[in-house]
């Protein structure tokens, strides 16, 4: 398969800088699957279970807020977190599934529910993705 | 006579030594979270810089000429955010920030401080203050710099000011930490560096502008903030460092002085044995 260059990054550091053959991303319009030779391209990213194809391999990651921009050929992922299933600490998102949801039962405003509900999709998402390896 | 000016020098050099005491300490302390906070802010660097390649690409696109984001309104107002420290013995860190600002700013332009140290000084001059929320730059979290990021980006949609100008200290090096600024929005175009023609949008193109501009502001406040910290650290792990070289030279000349003294009294307490000598 033709690979493509592609650069993750957040604000705590370059996760990955190389060559991909496939990325598939959850966007805010559903699933993305980005292939070399891409046309331009610009998303913004959902939270969901980012799949990436390197070398005949797969690796999943979970990923949550920022976009997605294909340029020329170069792939940026700028995401607020992501992180791959093996370096996800399951204690600390089980922790914050619990916490969201003691939180979840009496909000103190209406901007406090949206942002416990949003840590709680995270918490799950983290979840989710390291379950899978 | 002069046994009382040995005292006061003793007590003299007594009281240096502890101010070194202390200002050795606080070095000591500013190079262990100088060397975190250079990890932290060499962390954020591709981060900011992939961002900045990400939005030159997106702000070349023609759906954004027409735009809010980028230029076209007139300035009338200009918010600055200025990111201080939270404590003072920090050399100039503090007070080049603010001189930096106050050569930009007009009269009525806003300002958002971060830091403790940058609130106390813009509460009593500045006239307006956009927002007093951020009040200790060390505990900025990530989070709250994205939401920070949210207001900013709403307020200047509904026009509350037409430019926002982030002023804050860069980490050059161990020993060099520079005042810079940055405007962010609006965002300043390339000149005509679009030839592929427009990208794939994946949804409503304003749309995806309107949430990506936010994520921009968040990602490049929280970057400007970890090299906010390496460079605080960085200035007073300098002035400490130079406060203890002149401590070491203050003892020095009073030790000096202080073996002159005590040589003074030793001749002339010989001088007045050898004097009564010969009166016997």
């Amino acid at each position: 398969m033709r690979s493509f260059h592609l650069e993750i990054v957040t604000p705590d550091g370059l996760e990955f800088d190389g060559q991909a053959e496939s990325l598939l991303v959850r966007c805010d319009e559903g699933d993305v699957e980005i292939l070399a030779s891409h046309a331009d391209f610009i998303a913004t990213l959902g939270t969901g279970r980012a799949r990436l194809l390197l070398d005949g391999s797969e690796r999943y990651a979970s990923v949550s807020g920022g976009f997605l921009s294909v340029k020329g050929g170069e792939v940026r992922l700028v995401a607020t977190t992501f992180e791959f299933a093996e370096d996800i600490d399951l204690d600390r998102a089980v922790l914050a599934k619990d916490n969201a949801e003691a939180a979840l039962a009496n909000p103190k405003s209406e901007i406090d529910e949206r942002v416990i509900k949003a840590k709680l999709a995270r918490a799950l998402n983290r979840i989710n993705v390291a379950g899978k390896i | 006579m002069a046994g009382s000016s040995m005292n006061d020098i003793k007590s003299r050099i007594k009281s240096v030594q502890s101010t070194m005491q202390i200002t050795k300490a606080m070095e000591l302390v500013a190079t262990s979270k100088l060397r975190r906070a250079k990890e932290r802010s060499e962390r954020a660097r591709p981060y900011y810089e992939i961002l900045g390649e990400a939005i030159d690409s997106i702000s070349s696109a023609s759906e954004l000429t027409s735009c809010d984001w980028t230029a076209g309104r007139e300035v009338k107002r200009t918010l600055y955010i200025v990111i201080a420290g939270d404590r003072g013995l920090a050399g100039g860190y503090n007070s080049n920030v603010f001189r930096l600002a106050a050569s930009l700013a007009g009269e009525d332009d806003l300002f958002l401080p971060i830091g403790k140290k940058a609130l106390e000084h813009y509460r009593h001059r500045a006239k307006s203050l956009y927002s007093q929320s951020c009040e200790y730059a060390q505990q900025l979290s990530v989070g709250r710099a994205f939401s920070l990021a949210d207001t900013i980006c709403r307020g200047y949609k509904a026009g509350e000011f037409d430019r926002v100008v982030l002023v804050y200290t860069k980490f050059v090096s161990m020993i060099s930490q520079l005042p810079v600024y940055e405007q962010l929005l609006p965002l300043e175009r390339e000149p005509s560096s679009k030839s592929e023609g427009d990208p794939i949008y994946d949804g409503d193109p304003e749309e995806i502008i309107d949430k990506i501009i936010p994520q921009y502001v968040g990602g490049i406040i929280t970057a400007a903030l970890a090299e906010a910290l390496a460079s605080e650290s960085g200035a007073r792990r300098t002035a400490m460092n130079s406060a203890n070289k002149n401590a070491e030279e203050m003892i020095g000349t009073l030790m000096l002085r202080y073996n002159r003294a005590r040589q003074a009294v030793i001749t002339q307490e010989i001088t007045e044995i050898v004097s009564g000598a010969e009166a016997l």
